[in-house]
């Protein structure tokens, strides 16, 4: 397991696009370091590795899928309302390929 | 606007004073709160009267969490994300209210998507307390709970992951209700962590969250965890008859001996709570000191931290600034939405995602996110063997009054931080769970919870309301102290 070191939260910062000042990057550090300490003395819980994780609430909910089946869907104007550059029914973006990377 | 709902609702029927009336004065106010508090992100000062019809909620002023979505109005989630965001839709349990008639005045503010205990993360500044504005409102419910409190309107909605209704109301001297999970639709609630979010409602006592909870409910097609709650009628079954019913409370939070040097503040709230317990003695009921595992307790805060950055992490993904948002600089994509994201989170939202990636990564989901998720379950079945034997479990709301704003970099009293984050176990297990205001130090309001087992909402909100009755804390209005 990769220790969690300066580096390792800014580059994970960087696959999160989201960049990170230095005191930003310490306060990540420090926070974590608590979680760590407390997560490391769940581990030694007695058979803590038996317990089935607990994803969700209701460990009686009942799930039921819906039948396949065409219903309205929003309008091209809805779904481009918040969008900032939209050129006819469609978002503009720069271009990908052959772009500036 | 220091009516019950009931009250206003007589009134309105009466030909007291008409709709037109209440969303005048409730306008007024909410300039009046916004000047002083920083509560809102948008006033509506367009809103209008509707007809007054047998619904109780029609007629009736209400304000809106700013991470709703509400058709044609600023919904931002308060953050710079979404700062120019405007939904096409209502939540479904906006829906459900503006169908009964009632009438929007105002969002609120909250720290930014919820992500935060403190009502100071939000990109529109820091709500302060309508009680003492040198202190926090706590979070993220925030500006919902100032404007209650301060007498906007009867109620407003909020939103809970972690505490984010029971702590802001218990900090502002009002009763803030998440019903059982599932109750509420979250469709159109922005997503925080979705295996913890409950919609819930603020108010000044436990009638007006029964009524409110009571319309907002519901099965949802567009929200594939609601359950059908039709033979649950929280306002009908608040009969203050509690005589017989079993309530406990946790040693390991009470006794004042589990607190390395307890501040006096601490010390007088946990001596205000017992005499609480008395008072449940003089209704009827029986109340019980109970012990759990000290160590299971102590992991709760990084449970709940793992789990929730986790979930965050993932669910946000999509405020890119691409196809909606306010569109960030770069010569291509990714550096526009790295310009986005960089510049629109506040840095807590930043470290929380970092921390959610991180424990997201194969190689440590075992060590970090499967074992928060153990405990998860081990502290939920902690608490279902409870309620196999009592009808709920009844505790003190964090340490004391409301914190100072600057008291950021201030150390907690040793061990107390597990009093400030219980609340959370109500997310873990889904329970329904009430704060009520059970007393003041300093002048300042403090409060109780009172968490049952899922699906036993009617029960929980009965017990809440006998406890409620028999003390002087009921429909509130916060009186601001004086410094000099």
């Amino acid at each position: 397991m990769p220790k969690f070191t300066s580096e390792l939260v800014n580059d994970l910062a960087k696959k999160l696009l989201i960049g990170l000042t230095p005191e930003e990057n310490k306060i990540v550090l420090d926070e974590f370091l608590i979680i760590d300490e407390n997560l490391q003395k769940v581990e030694k819980f007695e058979n803590i590795k038996s317990v089935e994780p607990m994803t969700h609430c209701l460990d009686d909910f009942i799930y039921t899928l819906r039948e396949d089946e065409i219903k309205p869907s929003i309008s091209i104007e809805n779904a481009l309302r918040n969008c900032e550059k939209v050129e006819g029914r469609e978002v503009e973006v720069p271009k990908v390929v052959g772009g500036e990377n | 606007m220091d009516k019950t709902i009931k009250e206003l609702h007589e009134m309105l029927q009466n030909g007291e004073m008409t709709s037109k009336d209440l969303i005048q004065e409730s306008l007024k106010k909410s300039y009046e709160v916004q000047e002083k508090y920083n509560a809102f992100v948008t006033i509506l000062d367009d809103a209008k009267e509707t007809p007054v019809t047998n619904n109780l909620l029609s007629g009736i002023p209400f304000g809106i969490k700013d991470n709703y979505s509400t058709k044609d109005i600023l919904s931002t989630g308060s953050s710079n994300t979404l700062k120019n965001y405007v939904p096409f839709f209502n939540a479904t349990a906006v829906e459900k209210l503006l169908s009964a008639g009632a009438v929007p005045i105002n969002k609120t503010v909250l720290d930014e998507f919820g992500m935060g205990g403190t009502g100071t993360t939000g990109h529109t500044g820091i709500v302060k307390n309508p009680w003492d504005s040198t202190r926090i409102t706590a979070g993220s419910s925030a500006g919902s709970a100032c404007a209650v409190a301060a007498g906007v309107y009867p109620y407003a909605l909020g939103s809970d992951t972690g505490d984010s209704i029971r702590k802001p109301a218990a900090y502002c001297g009002i009763v803030g209700y998440k019903p059982t999970y599932g109750m509420i639709s979250r469709y159109g609630l922005f997503p925080f962590a979705s295996s913890l979010d409950h919609c819930g409602v603020l108010a000044r006592n436990v009638q007006d969250v029964a009524i409110v909870v009571d319309t907002m409910k519901g099965l949802d097609d567009k929200d594939m965890t609601t359950w059908d709650s039709s033979t649950i009628h929280l306002y009908e079954n608040l009969d203050g008859k509690v005589g017989g019913k079993k309530l406990c409370y946790i040693k390991e939070l009470c006794d004042i001996e589990n607190y390395e040097n307890p501040t006096e503040e601490l010390k007088r709230h946990l001596e205000n709570f017992k005499e609480k317990l008395a008072i449940c003695e003089k209704l009827g009921m029986e109340v019980v000191e109970v012990s759990i595992d000290k160590k299971l307790l102590s992991a709760l805060p990084s449970v709940y931290v793992a789990i929730s950055c986790a979930e965050a992490t993932s669910n946000l993904s999509n405020l890119t600034g691409i196809l909606f948002g306010s569109r960030g600089e770069g010569r291509n994509i990714m550096e526009m939405m790295m310009d986005h994201r960089t510049k629109g989170f506040s840095p807590l939202i930043k470290r929380r995602f970092v921390i959610g990636s991180y424990i997201l990564q194969k190689e440590n989901q075992e060590r970090y996110l499967k074992n928060a998720q153990r405990v998860r379950r081990l502290l939920v079945d902690t608490w279902k063997n409870l309620f196999k034997t009592f009808d709920a479990v009844i505790l003190p709301v964090g340490s004391g009054p409301a914190k100072h704003l600057d008291s950021g970099n201030d150390i907690l009293t040793k061990n107390a931080e597990i009093l400030e984050e219980h609340l959370q176990i109500g997310n873990f297990g889904g329970f329904p769970s009430i704060t009520i205001p059970d007393g003041f130090i300093n002048n300042l309001p403090v409060a109780l919870n009172i968490t049952g087992n899922c699906y036993d909402d009617e029960n929980v909100l009965n017990i809440a309301y006998a406890i409620e009755s028999a003390m002087p804390y009921k429909n509130q209005i916060a009186k601001e102290v004086s410094h000099e």
